[in-house]
């Protein structure tokens, strides 16, 4: 392809562009870490001209960044929703968003490799982002609270932010919990982190178990 | 993090100093040189102080602060009468002494790559655990051991959350929000693991 043809292709969708652009530093983060990404690289990897990187980049590598990691977030939570498909009782979704999240972060090579040879770099940009992911937790769990059985005095709105919050800090720290184990996933999520808020006795706290 | 060694005199005067120092104009700009002169110690005995040199002065006064608000945290739980005013206690002192930390506040506000490697993963699980090694035992008084350990890092993990990420709903400075949150959400998670043997006396419904 030349340059120009490039161009006017690249013109075309300039979604999917951006995308390919944004999947591409991700991939390369992997290989080359964070710290050393170089946008004429990401470029080659995408198939587009160096140009065409800082045009939807015009702050360039640091810019490119912060918006593959912010993107990779996004996609990382809709792959997760998707495992979730189905899933609709609010405890046993708590349970399985735990359980195959932490599954997915296993299984990111890139993320894995960053998060251990640099971590400093990785935190900035995901605690940047931490408001939003939360807010958008908290608006997803939200239904699945009001069809729960919930306990009297109970509000939907703030018990979905404490959940967003308390899922969110099990996502990124394990802290003294077993994830890999489903009995103390389930142990956790429903015997703590829904214990002031769900009706306790029914397999599910909303009766729709199965 | 391990816990904070013992510290020597010299020492303890050239923390004291870095911590003014970052509270005025943050991490970065503290040069040793600096520290000396505001603690009015020679170079060289900083230098002894510490062989390390800056990054072990930073990694000390890192766990000597950390240390200081755990140690008002385990304070505020010794004088919490039952597990919710201990736990609720806890958040809002730890709130209170970030909030009033001018060099944390330096640090969180204009240096983040400084903080946030403790708001995730590694960096996390050992803060974490940190916690749990040093308010799980000023929890035992009201739960087991398991659950007083899993007190001890729900605290830590929700004045994490809040420190990343603050909300009115959660603004832990404030007491009755401590209070709100703990009675409704974490109380309830305790109710099998207290020590305190009153079954006997709630009337069966």
């Amino acid at each position: 392809m030349t340059a120009s043809a490039r161009r006017a292709h690249d013109e075309d969708e300039p979604g999917d562009v951006r995308s390919r652009i944004l999947g591409a530093a991700v991939a390369e983060a992997g290989r080359t870490g964070l710290g050393r990404l170089r946008v004429d690289e990401v470029a080659r990897r995408a198939g587009v001209a160096r140009a065409t990187v800082y045009r939807h980049f015009p702050g360039g590598r640091d810019q490119l960044a912060a918006e593959a990691v912010t993107w990779e977030v996004a996609r990382y939570f809709t792959n997760l929703v998707r495992l979730l498909d189905g899933v609709d009782d609010l405890p046993d979704r708590l349970e399985q968003g735990l359980l195959r999240g932490r599954t997915l972060l296993a299984e990111h090579r890139v993320f894995q490799k960053v998060v251990d040879t640099e971590p400093e770099r990785l935190l900035p940009h995901l605690s940047q982002s931490a408001p939003l992911v939360q807010a958008a937790m908290r608006d997803h769990l939200r239904p699945y609270l009001e069809r729960a059985r919930l306990q009297p005095g109970v509000d939907a709105e703030e018990a979905a932010e404490w959940l967003a919050r308390n899922i969110l800090s099990f996502l990124v720290a394990t802290g003294g919990w077993d994830l890999d184990n489903p009995g103390e996933v389930r142990r956790l999520v429903r015997d703590n982190l829904l214990a002031g808020i769900v009706e306790p006795g029914r397999p599910g706290g909303n009766g729709a178990a199965m | 993090m391990q816990p904070a060694p013992v510290t020597t005199a010299p020492q303890q005067r050239a923390l004291d100093a870095a911590l003014e120092l970052v509270g005025q104009q943050g991490v970065g700009a503290t040069s040793l040189g600096l520290v000396a002169r505001h603690a009015a110690i020679s170079r060289a005995t900083l230098y002894r102080a510490f062989p390390g040199g800056r990054d072990q002065l930073f990694v000390q006064l890192g766990q000597r602060e950390v240390s200081a608000i755990l140690a008002a945290v385990g304070t505020a739980i010794d004088q919490a009468d039952d597990l919710e005013a201990a736990v609720a206690g806890a958040l809002h002192t730890a709130a209170q002494r970030v909030q009033s930390h001018a060099a944390l506040r330096y640090v969180l506000a204009h240096e983040p790559h400084l903080a946030v490697p403790f708001l995730g993963f590694t960096e996390m699980d050992r803060l974490l655990r940190v916690v749990r090694r040093a308010l799980a035992p000023r929890l035992a008084r009201f739960l087991d051991d398991g659950a007083a350990e899993w007190a001890a890092e729900w605290v830590a993990r929700l004045f994490l959350s809040t420190l990343v990420n603050p909300t009115a709903e959660f603004d832990l400075s404030d007491r009755a929000v401590c209070d709100r949150l703990v009675q409704r959400y974490v109380g309830p998670a305790f109710v099998t693991s207290r020590l305190t043997a009153t079954t006997d006396l709630v009337p069966t419904v």
